[in-house]
């Protein structure tokens, strides 16, 4: 990639990149993200729209707070019952809001480090209903 | 404590390499974070599915952890490594290097790095940065995925580095000690060229390596079929730029870096059939980055039937078949 060909100013995502100098030697150099720079609004418009999804999910109570993070965090299900130390199939349980219900406070917690959120933001999802 | 470490900050394309290139640097080895690459044969391609990643994936370097030991191998220097399952004892050690004026590289969740854009952050536990510092309940840091130097609260420290999970950190750091002051790079690079050369070519495994490409190419089409809905799949798709661009590669799926690499190679070895092959690396990663540009495109319109995947698969199938010969090729000059 020649270096003329590359840089993009973005200054809110700037990454180094390997490019071809003028004199043909290969060098790295600082650029905005081009990803960032041309198709953040469409991520946003994406992720907006699955949270709205998922917010009416919980409404409907068709799924739990726990689903939802889960979703908008984009973590695997394997990797998210190793976190909290529960195998996939309990994992599933709590995606459930019968049984997110039931969760103790020391589960919550878990989820709301995981999750970085304070463990009101579970019970805020819901009173939303 | 308050304790600031004299460290040059400096951005790089990845964040195992930068670090590690860093801590060389900052030990007074002059190194180039292409060269540590290439000598750690990074260079890599795997399509993966797993339920530890929300939908498949694929990656084109090597396995976390590897570049480290091997550059700790073939060029004989030294780290220190340690991992906690106690906490206060992980941060108990990690103060006391800093307060020794020895910055430390921690392995760390990504997600908890609150300094760098939302947009960017995701659970990932394979994340590494460099401790320089602390003030307060603050620790100053050197990430090579940002431009200048920054700080992080303790208490988001703490879940970054003992976040569960696949590829667990487990409070894991390291730092250099007893750097030799000069380094002979011949033997170094011809092994890492041969070792890449294998891991892209011999490894028996079917999703790595050149496989791994034909893999991904054929595993692409299925997609529509995996995904919740358009929107989704449209996120996917998009995502296969990040992981090629954006997610600290150097752009072309880190083909452009092993590029530079063999350029330096060429001029170290004095072996001009490595300048010869380092071109022909640099244009494959532009078809690469031809590949991040498609996806990008189509998965903006939405634009993601049949036909359009099953262009996106001829044209990742071409990159399998170039790497082969590639390979095949760089074999014979070392």
């Amino acid at each position: 990639m020649k270096e003329k060909e590359l840089f993009v100013d973005f200054k809110s995502h700037q990454a180094i990149y390997y490019v071809e100098k003028e004199d043909n030697s290969y060098e790295p150099i600082i650029s905005g993200s081009q990803l960032s720079h041309d198709y953040l609004d469409d991520f946003y418009y994406k992720k907006n729209n699955l949270e709205g999804e998922l917010r009416e999910k919980i409404i409907n109570n068709e799924i739990s707070p726990i689903y939802y993070y889960m979703l908008l965090q984009e973590i695997g299900i394997g990797d998210l019952a190793s976190r909290v130390g529960v195998s996939k199939r309990i994992l599933k349980k709590h995606f459930k809001p019968d049984y997110f219900n039931k969760l103790s406070l020391h589960t919550l917690k878990k989820y709301a480090t995981i999750f970085n959120v304070n463990i009101t933001s579970f019970l805020q999802l819901i009173k939303d209903e | 404590m308050n304790k600031i470490i004299d460290f040059k900050h400096k951005m790089a394309a990845h964040c195992e390499t930068g670090t590690l290139t860093s801590l060389l640097n900052h030990d007074g080895i002059e190194i180039s974070e292409s060269l540590v690459f290439g000598i750690a044969n990074g260079i890599f391609f795997g399509y993966i599915e797993s339920s530890n990643f929300p939908f498949p994936t694929i990656i084109v370097r090597s396995r976390p952890g590897q570049i480290r030991e091997n550059i700790i191998k073939r060029l004989n220097v030294k780290f220190e490594k340690y991992k906690f399952k106690n906490i206060e004892k992980g941060e108990a050690k990690l103060d006391e290097l800093i307060d020794k004026g020895i910055p430390t590289a921690v392995q760390v969740d990504f997600f908890y790095m609150d300094y760098m854009p939302d947009w960017q952050r995701v659970h990932i536990n394979i994340h590494f940065i460099i401790i320089i510092g602390k003030k307060e309940n603050k620790y100053i840091i050197s990430d090579s995925y940002y431009s200048t130097i920054t700080e992080l609260d303790k208490i988001m420290m703490r879940k970054a580095r003992w976040a569960g999970g696949y590829m667990a950190p487990k409070g894991f750091l390291y730092y250099s000690k007893n750097a030799p002051k000069t380094l002979d790079l011949t033997k170094p690079i011809i092994k890492g060229i041969k070792k890449a050369c294998w891991s892209m070519l011999n490894i028996p495994i079917p999703f790595v390596g050149i496989k791994g490409i034909y893999k991904f190419a054929e595993k692409v089409k299925e997609w529509p079929s995996l995904a919740r809905d358009t929107e989704h799949l449209s996120g996917e798709i998009m995502k296969i730029n990040i992981f090629l661009e954006d997610q600290g590669t150097g752009g072309g799926g880190f083909r452009y870096m092993y590029a530079t690499f063999l350029q330096q190679a060429s001029n170290i070895l004095q072996n001009s059939d490595l300048k010869d092959m380092s071109k022909r690396m640099m244009e494959n990663g532009d078809e690469w980055r031809n590949i991040s540009y498609f996806v990008a495109k189509i998965g903006k319109n939405r634009d993601l039937g049949a036909d359009r995947l099953e262009e996106l698969s001829l044209m990742i199938r071409k990159r399998g078949d170039e790497e082969k010969a590639f390979f095949n090729d760089l074999r014979k000059m070392v």
